[in-house]
């Protein structure tokens, strides 16, 4: 537990799915304050599937899922905000025809009327580049600014838990990089727990305190990424080569 | 040339009575999901509440105001009784449509059957004549006008300024992403059938002032017209529905001093077609 009472993301044996089967089944991960948590896995492995029922999109048929101590299974996705969540999904992650700022001030929805200003302030301290672009519809900025401002206006709430699905998907190799190394890792310094989903495996473990491996629907594999990248049935299916024993 | 200039009057008060109709439907889509093609009908009630109001010795501001009360009660009921039951259930949009459809029929069926089907007009002054230019319009239609510039300049207002009209943009843009934010979707949509209601019972009013004397199907014809602006200005596109107002108010009544006014109607949809050949998105593109 952190200082402030803030205890992070458990989800518990979570089974959930689009109303016919369950896509994923007995799903449990954790994602702690400060801290940065990935699941990686193949395309069709449940990882996205796995958040929207996190956060309130598809409906959870089984397990639990508490933030900071207190159940939220199940809830709406706008009460999900309020309880701390912040979710920034692979498409569709702004409001493309709101302009930089309007999509701020709709992260920020929650707030109060003077709380706004400043919270804006310290978002475009951690994301300088955004500062100049406040008026510009969100739907003309480039691939990393959008995820930028994706990014930013989830900050806007300083969610106890922020979910990340796919943030590097469709953005250049050094832009992702960034992304990941800076970006992401600077959300957990702030405070919050961090949940990734990614397909870039090599690239994440670098950036994650723990990682979940995803098969099927189930979860295949859990530990640190020093732990994963010494497991040889890891490397072979995920990082495309061998274990290097030193 | 001084028929020109009084057609551009007509289409100058035709426009003004579209606009608050076509910006009124066109966020109502753009929010809702619902092409309500019953706004005509509800307009149409909105007309009987101001008549009812004014029969009774009030004045017609007095009737607006009751048509724009009771419009937004309709079209809240209107959601919450037909189209979001049928949205829960997954209902297609194309679904919905016919859904509005039927319903635009109850509704002036209704509104026909407690009214009679006799022509009735407002006991109001129209006012005195005044020039412009080479215009000649009465105070009630210069009033027309400058009612819908203070509805449009209010929209933008609305849209652009307050808390509420963004959250009605971010809902309208991405609906899950503002639920993701914490914006409670469902109330926002409420609201967006209240005041869309609201317009639709303004516009009602405005469009019965217009034309002197007016039935319960009066407005069918008007429908055709939204259609015809909110495409044309591109759909959900509240700035869009205004440029289209104005060009289809405008292109109607001019057309009339060259062609047989029966066919003015037919214009509308020759330009819209155009347009939806060249830019299907229309004139502004996609949701505001």
């Amino acid at each position: 537990m952190s200082g402030d009472g803030r205890t992070g993301l458990q989800a518990d044996g979570v089974t959930a799915g689009y109303g016919g089967d369950p896509v994923i089944r007995g799903v449990s991960v954790r994602a702690e304050p400060g801290k940065v948590a990935s699941v990686v896995g193949p395309n069709g492995s449940g990882k996205s599937t796995l958040l929207k029922a996190l956060t309130g999109v598809l409906r959870v048929s089984g397990g639990r899922v508490s933030v900071d101590g207190r159940e939220v299974t199940n809830s709406p996705p706008e009460d999900m905000a309020r309880a701390g969540v912040g979710y920034v999904p692979q498409v569709d992650d702004v409001f493309a025809p709101l302009t930089v700022r309007e999509n701020l001030e709709m992260g920020g929805y929650l707030l109060g009327r003077g709380q706004v200003g400043p919270a804006m302030e310290h978002v475009l301290a951690v994301f300088p580049r955004l500062s100049g672009m406040l008026r510009r519809p969100a739907g003309k900025l480039s691939g990393g600014e959008r995820k930028m401002l994706a990014m930013g206006r989830v900050l806007m709430l300083r969610p106890s838990v922020f979910l990340l699905d796919e943030p590097t998907a469709n953005l250049a190799p050094a832009i992702a990089r960034e992304l990941l190394e800076e970006q992401v890792r600077q959300l957990a310094r702030h405070g919050s727990a961090v949940l990734i989903v990614e397909q870039r495996a090599r690239a994440v473990l670098a950036v994650s305190d723990h990682t979940y491996v995803m098969g099927g629907g189930e979860l295949r594999m859990a530990g640190t990424p020093a732990e994963l990248q010494a497991d040889p049935a890891f490397v072979a299916s995920f990082l495309g080569g061998h274990v290097q024993r030193s | 040339m001084s028929l020109l200039v009084a057609s551009v009057g007509f289409g100058l008060i035709t426009a003004s009575v579209l606009a608050i109709a076509a910006v009124g439907f066109t966020l109502q889509f753009a929010v809702t999901d619902v092409l309500n093609l019953a706004f005509a009908a509800v307009m149409t009630a909105g007309a009987y509440t101001a008549y009812a109001v004014n029969a009774a010795g009030m004045p017609i501001w007095l009737g607006t105001l009751a048509a724009m009360a009771a419009c937004a009660v309709l079209s809240v009921l209107l959601n919450y009784l037909v189209y979001a039951p049928f949205q829960r259930r997954g209902a297609a949009p194309i679904t919905l449509v016919i859904v509005s459809l039927g319903m635009a029929l109850i509704v002036e069926f209704s509104v026909a059957a407690v009214t009679g089907g006799v022509g009735v007009s407002y006991r109001m002054s129209q006012g005195s004549t005044i020039r412009l230019g080479g215009l000649v319009l009465t105070t009630a239609q210069l009033a027309i006008i400058g009612i819908s510039l203070v509805v449009m300049v209010a929209v933008h207002a609305l849209l652009r300024y307050t808390r509420l009209g963004k959250a009605m943009r971010a809902t309208a843009a991405n609906r899950m992403l503002a639920r993701n934010c914490g914006i409670r979707a469902s109330r926002v949509i409420g609201l967006t059938w209240a005041l869309t209601g609201a317009l639709c019972g303004l516009a009602g009013t405005v469009f019965a002032i217009d034309v002197g004397t007016f039935t319960a199907t009066s407005t069918d014809i008007f429908l055709i017209l939204i259609l015809a602006a909110v495409f044309l200005g591109g759909p959900g596109h509240a700035y869009g529905a205004m440029l289209g107002a104005l060009v289809i108010g405008l292109a109607t009544e001019v057309s009339a001093v060259y062609i047989p006014a029966d066919y003015k109607y037919v214009v509308a949809f020759v330009i819209l077609l155009g347009m939806l050949a060249v830019r299907p998105a229309g004139l502004l593109g996609a949701r505001t």
